[in-house]
């Protein structure tokens, strides 16, 4: 048998200070390196010019590409990453179900239908954006959800909050499964070939898109729901034991939930609405720091946000060097790396 | 902990829990509830610990209504042991003690000094200090129980609630940790099977069908009687010799 090892631990300071380190070489590389790779020089000379006017000379093409698309890019890449890692925790944590992740209450689904319904079915003539009526849709279905969960949680229950996170559970399945088939309806009524292969490309997720208008809302929602979850991180951890426990412990199990379920709802649906769904990024790094940090979660919030930012913005870099010629859907690069990944995990995880 | 419950009422689809309890517990008292399965025992732990709303009824902790106290205020004084609490977390055995003191502190107030010697302390009192840096899922079953009291000792309750905690564990497991009970020095109500080792409690109370069938000292109230009407069972109370009773059943009526 072997002995269970409690993972060492970095001293908190050194972490404190390394982690947005790490965070800007990883955006710095994302903006370096693409199908023209352009020397770091370029890059910090350009940033230099645009954020205290340094004026040096630099190549005007590069100086666009690195400043007007890359950059926002690659932040977005960040928030977006840490954002779903985030969500994933957060809601393995609340649910006590290891395969909860951002998407578990219809929130791909919906923004998927909303897209849908604007692009190809064309709601609101043209006078609002895909993204916007993702978010809508993003929202729609998690208002939805969480009405179903109430239904069923109120009907099986009598307030056992462990039957509560069940229902939400189920009821996020029934509401995928819904908005799902209403996407595919309207695919299937409306729209032509050129469209559904545009459609299944920004449900994979396109980052191709983002321009600096994009950064501010992504920005702020992220670290708005960094800094909820380090607030909550006791209550968070007061759910190891169930819901039950957590309630015992003195945590208002409905609120906590209900907050924290929202907030992220609301992130992952804006986060959505920019750049379509990216899969197992909310739930493979939840996991996999587990295993780095332990599950405490004073520690699990910022090294997962990390963790997700990092990760995401080298999947964009190789889902555009991977085809030359050709941007693949980042959510198929997530995948391709997160599926394997995954499987390690559980694989090492029932070793263990 | 002084505990009044007054006329106590819960349900799940109109179908009643518990129907009219009503009774007092003293500071310092080790209370037994025994019953058969489906009596309600469980859920009158629940309504102690506040984690259910009873549908009329008042719990009064030293005299404030346990349904008007916020939730961590409540928790500070009211701890609970649960009959199924498993966790799939790679906890060590002190991480899961330090959850007791979740009450205790706030997003703003870290850890303190004060805090580990309650948990150091919680660990020493259920000999459990030599194991503090082992994992969850390697304790075995009487292990873990321990680790849960400890827990719920971390919290520094006046009121301890233990739902069946020798439930699964083997005779030596059960008469040690039935004797760290009985050790404590703090207000006590534990939910049993085994009658035996409710004939230890200062009180018992016998729920049957969510009502009280009856409250008083274990030697007068599990008697011949009782225990056929309520448990359906032949049996009587003896005497051993060295003074104390116990309990001897025949066959199932």
């Amino acid at each position: 048998m072997t002995t269970a090892v409690v993972p060492s631990r970095m001293p908190r300071g050194s972490a404190i200070c390394l982690a947005p380190l790490v965070l800007a070489a990883a955006v710095l590389a994302g903006t370096a390196i693409g199908e023209t790779r352009l020397p770091l020089a370029t890059v910090l000379r350009t940033l230099a010019n645009h954020l205290w006017g340094a004026g040096y000379p630099v190549d005007g093409i590069e100086a666009g590409i690195v400043w007007s698309y890359r950059l926002p890019r690659a932040i977005v890449a960040a928030c977006c990453g840490a954002g779903l890692a985030l969500t994933g925790v957060v809601l393995q944590a609340l649910l006590r179900n290891p395969l909860a992740d951002p998407y578990l209450m219809g929130l791909s689904a919906g923004a998927s239908t909303g897209a849908v319904l604007v692009t190809v079915a064309g709601v609101g003539g043209g006078a609002i954006s895909m993204s916007l009526g993702a978010l809508t849709g993003a929202l729609v279905a998690f208002g939805c959800v969480v009405a179903l969960a109430r239904a069923v949680g109120g009907g099986a229950g009598g307030g056992r909050e462990t039957q509560a996170a069940a229902a939400i559970i189920l009821a996020g399945i029934a509401g995928s499964q819904l908005f799902n088939a209403l996407t595919a309806f309207t695919i299937a009524r409306s729209a032509n070939a050129e469209q559904a292969r545009g459609i299944m490309f920004w449900l994979m997720g396109n980052l191709s898109g983002i321009r600096w208008e994009d950064v501010a809302a992504c920005t702020l929602v992220s670290l708005v729901g960094v800094g909820l979850c380090l607030w909550h991180r006791r209550g968070l951890d007061a759910f190891a034991f169930g819901a039950d426990s957590a309630a015992s412990l003195g945590v208002n199990v409905p609120v906590l939930r209900g907050t924290l379920v929202t907030a992220t709802a609301i992130m992952v649906g804006v986060l959505v609405s920019k750049v379509g769904a990216i899969g197992f990024v909310g739930l493979v790094v939840p996991h996999a720091m587990r295993f780095l940090v332990g599950t405490r979660h004073d520690r699990l919030v910022p090294a997962s946000a990390l963790a997700g930012a990092v990760f995401l913005v080298a999947a964009d870099v190789v889902s555009r060097v991977l085809v030359p010629g050709q941007v693949l859907p980042i959510g198929v690069v997530t995948a391709l790396v997160g599926a394997p990944a995954f499987a390690l995990i559980l694989v090492r995880g029932a070793r263990r | 902990m002084k505990v009044g419950v007054h006329g106590l009422f819960a349900r799940i689809h109109r179908a009643p829990l518990l129907e009219d309890v009503s009774f007092h517990l003293s500071q310092g008292e080790l209370f037994g509830l025994v019953g058969p399965n489906g009596s309600g025992k469980s859920t009158l732990l629940r309504c102690l610990a506040g984690l259910r709303r009873p549908s009329s009824g008042r719990v009064l902790a030293d005299g404030a209504d346990l349904a008007r106290l916020p939730a961590r205020t409540r928790a500070r004084r009211i701890a609970l042991v649960e009959q199924h609490a498993d966790t799939m977390d790679r906890l060590t055995v002190r991480e899961a003690v330090e959850l007791g003191r979740t009450p205790h502190l706030s997003p703003l107030r870290g850890w303190s000094a004060a805090d580990a010697a309650a948990v150091e302390a919680a660990l020493a009192a259920v000999e459990m200090a030599d194991f503090a840096a082992r994992h969850w899922h390697t304790l075995s079953g009487g292990e873990q129980q321990r680790v849960h009291i400890a827990r719920a000792l971390a919290q520094t309750p006046d009121l301890l609630l233990l739902d069946e905690p020798t439930n699964h564990l083997d005779i030596r497991h059960q008469l040690s940790l039935m004797a760290l009970v009985r050790g404590l020095p703090i207000t006590r109500v534990i939910a049993l099977h085994d009658l035996n080792q409710a004939m230890a409690c200062h009180r018992v109370a016998v729920l049957h069908r969510g009502r009280l069938a009856a409250v008083g000292p274990p030697g007068d109230v599990l008697a011949e009687d009782m225990l056929a009407r309520v448990f359906g069972v032949a049996g009587s109370s003896r005497e051993d010799p060295d003074g104390s009773r116990h309990l001897r059943f025949s066959h199932a009526l």
